[in-house]
């Protein structure tokens, strides 16, 4: 079950609004390739997964990505905070305001409201850690793209955290996937689906005992 | 904006706490380290110690902490606002 720690996974404390910036920022949260989607999809992944270690990876890095959700509604959250109608105007956020005022909602950058269709949970075990390493991928080059945007160094400070987690992410489902391979008939990994054909992983084959 | 008092402790907190977290992450596919997960439980001692510390002081950080009372829990900053804001 979910426990709430009240308190950010890294801090956020930024001094400028600024709503553009937030704009640009808000894909993080509800575009493609963003923070909710990536909760969602290893979240539902994880309970069909085939094994423990499958199951633990997926549960731990989901959890994260809903600390990092909530990150990112925190930078949202204070760029937009105590904005004048001039400055939001002056900041091409005249748009967004009209639907949301300055509250947090998850749409991409361009206005894309969230959608599951940006993730999948395919049921395979060997397709769905793909899907996951190219996502980590995703949001990498989404946080560069951001930072070539923003100037503030306080904003940076987290985006820069919430980068160097999406590359860690991307490494710990490459050892999961070899993992799930080492368990599977080297001859052809694609013979069989682990979560919907059981008996073809190979039982008790430990990996790591001295 | 220099950091209160309070976020002091709790950014000291969130290092200790993200440690172990990383730390529990990489176990998940390596669980046979041992020296990782001693290395883990080290730095969730101090992190445990760190938020009695701090809770202590300034109220109950989830739901199933020891606090005084209800409003200790409503009452803010919440994590995305600062003193400031209250």
């Amino acid at each position: 079950m979910f426990v709430y720690e009240k308190k950010l996974q890294y801090p956020v404390k930024i001094k400028t609004p600024n709503a553009r910036l937030a704009k640009a920022i808000m894909s993080q949260l509800g575009g493609p390739d963003g923070e909710l989607g990536a909760a969602l999809r290893y979240l539902n992944q994880r309970y069909t997964m085939p094994a423990p270690e499958l199951k633990a990876v997926l549960t731990d890095i989901g959890t994260e990505e809903l600390n990092h959700v909530e990150m990112i509604g925190a930078i949202l959250y204070q760029l937009t905070k105590d904005l004048t109608v001039d400055q939001i105007k002056a900041q091409g956020f005249d748009d967004y305001f009209v639907d949301h005022t300055t509250g947090v909602y998850p749409q991409s950058a361009s206005g894309v409201p969230f959608t599951t269709a940006y993730i999948q949970s395919k049921g395979d075990a060997i397709t769905d850690l793909h899907e996951n390493l190219a996502a980590e991928q995703k949001a990498r080059v989404t946080y560069d793209n951001i930072l070539r945007l923003a100037d503030d160094h306080d904003v940076k400070d987290a985006i820069r955290f919430l980068r160097a987690r999406e590359v860690v992410h991307y490494q710990r489902f490459g050892e999961a996937l070899r993992l799930l391979t080492d368990k599977m008939d080297a001859k052809n990994f694609y013979a069989f689906n682990p979560e919907f054909d059981k008996s073809c992983l190979v039982k008790n084959k430990r990996n790591r005992k001295a | 904006m220099p950091m209160t008092k309070r976020e002091a402790m709790l950014k000291q907190l969130s290092t200790y706490q993200f440690a172990a977290l990383d730390l529990q992450l990489y176990l998940d596919t390596h669980a046979d380290d041992g020296r990782a997960t001693e290395q883990m439980q080290r730095y969730k001692q101090q992190a445990r110690t760190l938020r009695q510390q701090y809770e202590k002081l300034y109220g109950p950080l989830t739901k199933s902490s020891d606090d005084g009372n209800q409003w200790s829990w409503i009452n803010g900053p919440w994590p995305w606002e600062s003193e400031a804001d209250n």
